[in-house]
């Protein structure tokens, strides 16, 4: 299957965007999100703390609804979804 | 109108636009890049996400408020010191409908609005944090 994970602001910077993976079937968000942002530490760092878990800033959305951070570990990603992960917003 | 967009607005025109049979006030909010020691602002959007959500408020503005009209636009992109960040146009009957539409507007939009901003330096860039713990996409 395919997903597209986006990030946005510092983790963009850092990880870049708009990546095509493919994951296995059962696959979860926050497998999905660990092994992306595993390919660069300091990405990594950015989004999960040192046990692995998210950090409680970071936002996670799934084809455009929040996803609770809780939940990231137990929820499976589908063929055609697209995963967002960005820090908190800061617009106007 | 509700948008996202690159290009600076008429302000003239969108006040033009609002002024509607039985409006009493327009409220015009203009957020503006301010000269913090900064080159210049980077802006960036999840456009799929913020453009929905903004349209969303713009709703809830006008059931709230009896707005008549609700302008929106936010750009994203470069945009150097005294440019223009956010517009926001409403139009109501009476003053104090379109002065609490527009501040309910600004203030929903820097807590759910997925959007973000870098202030660009000599020395580099700093994210503008966000000033909510949490941010876009609140639970409905």
């Amino acid at each position: 299957m395919t997903v597209k994970v986006r990030f946005f602001a510092r983790f963009r910077e850092l990880l870049g965007t708009d990546l095509i993976t493919n994951p296995n079937t059962g696959t979860t968000l926050l497998a999905l999100v660990k092994e992306l942002a595993g390919k660069k530490k300091e990405g990594y760092d950015a989004i999960f703390d040192e046990h692995g878990n998210f950090r409680e800033f970071v936002i996670l959305m799934r084809n455009g609804k929040r996803v609770e951070l809780a939940d990231a570990a137990a929820v499976a990603v589908a063929d055609g979804d697209e995963i967002a992960v960005f820090p908190p917003v800061a617009g106007g | 109108m509700i948008r996202i967009q690159h290009e600076d607005v008429d302000i003239g025109a969108l006040i033009t636009a609002a002024k509607q049979p039985g409006t009493g006030a327009v409220v015009v909010f203009d957020g503006i890049v301010r000269d913090d020691g900064i080159t210049e602002m980077e802006l960036e959007a999840y456009e799929d996400v913020a453009v929905p959500e903004m349209e969303k408020i713009a709703r809830d503005a006008t059931e709230q408020f009896h707005l008549q009209h609700v302008d929106i636009v936010h750009r994203i992109g470069r945009l150097s010191v005294g440019e223009n960040i956010l517009i926001i146009v409403v139009s109501a009957g009476h003053r104090p409908d379109a002065y609490a539409g527009s501040r309910y507007i600004i203030e929903e939009i820097k807590q759910s609005v997925p959007i973000w901003k870098k202030e660009l330096t000599k020395d580099g860039g700093r994210w503008v944090p966000g000033e909510h713990g949490h941010g876009a996409g609140k639970h409905a």
